[in-house]
């Protein structure tokens, strides 16, 4: 087992290439991904640090992303204001929200 | 006057004079009471007449004062051979002698500050011989008076030492007043504004009426957010406020389709055009709580695209009706789970042809709202057909009497029984049919059953033995030996829900109750608490009234663990006070909602993070405050 501490940041890749370099903490706000990159287990992406979601397109992703840092930022504050989403993700992103757990 | 009155005229003429004579009088007359005539008067002497002070009367008074001051003066004054004015002078001198013992540094700035000083004080001076002098015209008593009431005018052009910097400045309306009470000069004035700013507090951030009535609102249904909403929910609204551009869903689980459909059933937004949205072929559940808009043509059409449905719950289905009922038995829809809402136009017949053609497989039935069909006819072929049924829920069906209460008991599969029957029934009926399908229940819930008394009680004690929700409410019969007698060594394990709402003397001339307690009372209470406190998670006991203090104080008393109650009722018991759901907090770890409606001795109780206290006085203020839950209050 590597015992040297993970680095701080993953990387998300869209089913259409783009890569999302983001903090480990705003990553793992997200279940599906959480468990992808739980150290104990032996997944490759815990591993390398990399998940590639072949469901989600590069756009989704990246709102996914803004969600992830928007959750973090917001953990513990009360009447926290929605994010915006633009009309046209809104379906996809919903698809993708149920996938990730988030 | 004495004349002569000859013609009609003349008589006329001779009323005139009367007439001009007596207003002449009267006019003489007030002015004699009223001997002067008034000029426009000042407000405050308009005031001050209509609460029957006289201004002039003030003023003479003051003048007078001022008179007999000046002539003691006088007296005084040539006593020592000297006048005012040469006392004045003097006046002058002297502080001019003071000024020249000072330094040379100082004395310049002194003495025009001396100067200044003198100015205005001869000034004051002069105006107040003019007044003392001036007559008593009408004009002038309002301006005495007037004076004698306004401020006195900052005069411009002062000058001070800044008491912080030391500074020269010139005097302005606008200068502060420091520390020590003497003037701040420009820069130091605003300087301390700023501080003054500075130190205020933080303002609350403005929160839109909307916002905070949404606030309110889920807090209300119990929901307390902390942090933000998951991307799921954020995105499920972003859906529904989007329904009409939307055109499908494609592949959305079902998982999500029923929130969406809650959400837009809420709205009223379920139409013949969303409807299609819901319905695709691979589905077998189909949800809708708001059918208002639906017609015949749109239930016959979820049948026609979704010919699998198992699960089928419609409320306020009002259009349902033969025909729908009709498709079902001809396409042989496979429906296992049936809810419906005031299906008013399906006949009984149909009801009878639905149960004998697909009662066989129906599992789950719940009908609520019907008030024109469905009597104990067709529940008869509904118990005679449908013998697998596992739940069954019959709220506010009109037309189900006794007799449907007895035809139930052949249903030996039922596990889940919910009832509210509209008409009284009787007791015993009722305890029968607990005791003979009892023992495979593990939902029991009996609303409004007024006539039920401590024979039902002791049915559910010995049959029962699988519950873990039971329900029973409204009711007056049922004592609290009864509910004693029922949750002492009862061989059913501790329940998870609990409603016992209501169950109290409704004998308002004896607001304490009877002697023997009737309704849950303090000793039913500790013996519920005594069975089911280690595995219950909701309790529901508002109205209850009869539940003394010292019995809650014992229950919740911060030591005694309830590890599961996340959801207390306990509304409308007015002896519950700010100690007894303080101890709450500390007795249920993982509570997250109280309804305290009515409760008007609790107030100010710091509530833990993460918990809804609703409706307690000033609940606007702040609900959920963040602390611990060992906040104290002991």
């Amino acid at each position: 087992m590597n015992t040297t501490p993970p680095s701080p940041y993953v990387t998300l890749i869209s089913s259409d290439g783009f890569e999302f370099i983001i903090s480990r903490d705003a990553a793992c706000v997200a279940g599906t991904v959480k468990k992808m990159l739980d150290p104990q287990s032996n997944f490759a992406e815990a591993i390398s640090g990399v998940c590639t979601l072949g469901t989600i397109n590069g756009v989704v992703l990246e709102k996914v992303c803004e969600y992830l840092y928007y959750n973090l930022k917001h953990r513990d504050a009360k009447d926290v204001p929605d994010m915006e989403i633009p009309p046209e993700l809104c379906l996809e992103l919903l698809m993708a929200a149920d996938y990730l757990h988030v | 006057m004495m004349r002569l009155i000859r013609s009609r005229e003349d008589a006329i003429v001779v009323l005139r004079c009367r007439i001009e004579m007596y207003v002449a009088e009267k006019m003489s007359g007030r002015r004699a009471a009223n001997n002067r005539i008034r000029g426009p008067q000042s407000a405050l002497t308009d005031f001050l007449a209509s609460n029957n002070i006289s201004a002039a009367q003030i003023s003479a008074e003051y003048d007078r004062r001022q008179r007999e001051a000046r002539q003691r003066e006088q007296e005084e004054a040539l006593a020592n051979g000297e006048t005012i004015e040469q006392e004045h002078d003097n006046e002058q001198e002297k502080d001019e002698e003071s000024v020249e013992i000072e330094t040379a540094a100082q004395k310049k700035r002194k003495r025009q500050q001396e100067a200044t000083v003198s100015k205005i004080k001869k000034g004051k001076a002069v105006k107040k011989q003019k007044k003392s002098k001036g007559d008593d015209s009408d004009g002038g008593d309002s301006d005495v008076a007037w004076d004698m009431y306004t401020k006195k005018k900052p005069l411009p052009g002062q000058l001070e030492n800044c008491e912080e910097c030391n500074k020269r400045f010139t005097v302005t309306p606008y200068s502060k007043t420091g520390p020590e009470g003497g003037l701040l000069c420009v820069k130091c004035s605003k300087e301390r504004t700023a501080q003054e700013k500075k130190n205020q507090k933080p303002k609350k951030q403005v929160v839109s009426r909307d916002k905070r009535r949404q606030v309110q609102s889920n807090l209300l249904d119990g929901i307390v957010q902390i942090g933000a909403k998951s991307l799921q929910d954020i995105c499920i609204k972003a859906v529904a406020n989007n329904i009409h551009d939307i055109d499908e869903f494609g592949d959305l689980p079902q998982e999500l389709l029923d929130p969406l459909s809650q959400i837009l059933s809420r709205r009223r937004a379920i139409t013949s055009r969303t409807l299609d949205l819901f319905l695709r072929p691979d589905l077998d559940t189909i949800d809708l709580y708001d059918c208002g808009k639906l017609e015949t043509e749109d239930y016959i059409k979820i049948f026609s695209v979704v010919p699998n449905v198992r699960n089928l719950n419609l409320r306020n289905a009002g259009q349902f009706k033969d025909e729908v009922i009709d498709y079902i038995v001809e396409r042989d829809v496979p429906i296992r789970s049936l809810q419906l809402e005031a299906a008013n136009l399906v006949s009984n017949d149909k009801w009878i042809q639905f149960f004998m053609k697909c009662g066989e497989r129906l599992e789950f039935l719940k009908l609520t709202w019907l008030d024109y069909s469905m009597d104990d006819d067709a529940f008869s072929h509904l118990v005679r057909y449908c013998p697998n049924l596992k739940r069954l829920k019959l709220k506010k069906c009109f037309r189900l009497t006794d007799a449907a209460l007895n035809a139930m008991k052949e249903l030996k599969h039922l596990e889940r029984l919910s009832l509210r029957f509209p008409t009284s029934t009787s007791s015993v009926n009722l305890a029968e049919l607990i005791s003979s399908i009892g023992p495979n229940l593990r939902t029991l819930s009996l609303e409004n059953f007024t006539d039920a008394d401590d024979d039902v009680l002791s049915a559910i004690h010995t049959s029962c033995t699988q519950l873990q929700k039971l329900r029973l409410t409204e009711n007056d019969c049922c004592t609290d030996a009864g509910f004693v007698g029922l949750f002492t060594e009862w061989s059913n394990p501790p329940l998870a829900f609990i409603d016992l709402s209501s169950n109290r003397s409704v004998d308002y001339s004896q607001p304490d109750g009877p002697e023997e307690p009737i309704g849950l009372a303090s000793a039913g209470f500790e013996a519920l608490m005594e069975h089911s406190g280690s595995r219950l998670e909701r309790l529901d006991i508002p109205s209850c009234r009869h539940i003394t203090y010292e019995s809650f104080s014992n229950i919740f008393d911060g030591k005694q663990q309830y590890p599961l109650l996340k959801d207390i009722n306990i509304s409308f018991l007015t002896k519950i006070d700010t100690a007894i759901v303080a101890g709450m907090f500390r007795s249920c770890p993982q509570l997250i909602k109280v309804t305290a409606f009515g409760c008007f001795t609790v107030t100010d109780v710091a509530v833990p993070k993460g918990v809804a206290l609703i409706g307690v006085p000033n609940a606007q203020d702040s609900i959920v405050q963040e602390g611990d839950v060992d906040a104290d209050y002991f």
